[in-house]
């Protein structure tokens, strides 16, 4: 029932900023999966090996490998599916919890907050950046052969 | 002969204002660096006179060098606003693709970009339901029972109206960010003490959620990491400066609060 909840909370959620983005009419049921999907494997990795960049890692390279994969299918560029994607997974209450940290002079708060929220942006920009080179290696080969 | 020179110089000119036009296009609405490098060289190469190109792109503006005969042409544009619209990007994707294959000409082609740059995409209204039914969805991934996402989203509805606004009097982006997330805390702050809510942190973080840069931030490594260093730090001090007016403006509404003025 969790699982459940959780995925549509995120496909609603990964909808919503994707028609907020002004995503084409024909994208937005296909970006709203590849959120929900990368939400939802992101909470399963977390709980198991109850590590939160571990799940942020591979949420975002599930949906690096799916933006891709959506990509070639419905030749569009991969950012339209990746960027609301990545929505959920996205660090922007760890930006702003460090911020506020700062300005209430709370440094030890802040320095901890603050290198969490880089971690997980690193997560995030390496699981997109694997995915999408891996997409364009397997493209150089089939165009070889 | 000399007037066909001279055509044919013109000619390039208009290609290269062309690739311009497609580069700024796509960069003021979101693309990553790499793609507007990558299209407006595509445009340029698209015609057999041009001998080399070799552009270099900011989150800030576009330099583009163009090789014709023996000159070289340089155009320089800069970029203000940046917000994200996907639909524009992979439009002007399939046209620069469209573009390179076929013959089209270079009037033809500046005719059909400003016809992209004009189109609006979804109305105001709708953006700003979605956008808030999905901050109120986020304070619920973050833990929040059923009332605390009806206040959140009734609060990021204001917020945004309020946001999109400020937008069209050209409102710098630190000001109009402050402005929003303070009137999204004091919202939260009034929705809580009616009573419909409880927790006024995760209303808080629903309501900010459009705001806040983390799609920047991850951009911002996503450059770095890829070998723009200059893009990335531009992109990443954006992220922070962003970061920064919505914690002051929260800051300042819950500092007003806890010393029980309201």
């Amino acid at each position: 029932m969790e699982f459940i909840k959780q995925f549509f909370f995120s496909f609603i959620c990964t909808i919503g900023f994707a028609i907020f983005f002004s995503i084409p009419k024909n994208s937005i049921l296909k970006s709203g999966i590849t959120g929900a999907i990368g939400w939802v494997i992101y909470i399963q990795i977390t709980n198991i090996f109850s590590s939160t960049i571990l799940g942020i890692f591979c949420g975002a390279l599930t949906v690096g490998i799916l933006g891709e994969m959506l990509a070639r299918n419905s030749k569009k560029p991969a950012t339209v599916f990746i960027i609301p994607g990545i929505v959920p997974l996205v660090p922007g209450s760890g930006m702003y919890y460090t911020m506020l940290a700062i300005t209430e002079k709370r440094f030890n708060d802040a320095a901890n907050i603050g290198t969490e929220t880089i971690f997980i942006a690193v997560a995030i920009a390496m699981g997109i950046i694997i995915s999408s080179s891996l997409s364009k290696s397997i493209k150089r080969v089939k165009n070889k052969s | 002969m000399v007037d066909n020179l001279e055509n044919e110089k013109k000619e390039t000119k208009e290609l290269l204002s062309l690739a311009i036009l497609a580069g700024s296009i796509m960069l003021k609405n979101g693309a990553e660096t790499y793609r507007v490098e990558d299209t407006v060289n595509r445009i340029c190469k698209s015609r057999k006179k041009t001998k080399y190109v070799e552009s270099f792109v900011t989150p800030t503006g576009i330099f583009v060098s163009l090789e014709y005969g023996n000159e070289i042409m340089t155009y320089v544009q800069r970029i203000k606003t940046i917000k994200i619209d996907l639909n524009k990007i992979d439009m002007i994707n399939n046209f620069s693709r469209k573009f390179a294959e076929s013959d089209l000409s270079i009037e033809e082609g500046i005719n059909e970009l400003k016809k992209i740059d004009k189109i609006t995409g979804y109305e105001n209204t709708i953006k700003i339901l979605w956008g808030s039914l999905a901050a109120g969805f986020f304070s619920l991934l973050f833990g929040a029972n059923l009332w605390d996402f009806m206040a959140s989203f009734m609060v990021t509805i204001f917020v945004l109206i309020f946001t999109t606004k400020l937008c069209k009097f050209n409102i710098t982006f630190f000001i109009s960010n402050f402005c929003g997330a303070a009137i999204a805390s004091a919202l939260s702050i009034l929705l809580v003490k009616i009573g419909l809510g409880e927790n006024v942190d995760k209303i808080i973080i629903g309501a900010i959620m459009p705001l806040v840069p983390g799609v920047a931030i991850t951009n911002a490594i996503r450059d770095t990491m890829s070998g723009d260093f200059i893009s990335g730090l531009s992109r990443g001090m954006e992220a922070i400066v962003i970061a920064l007016s919505i914690a002051f403006g929260v800051g300042l509404v819950l500092k007003i609060y806890f010393k029980g003025v309201i």
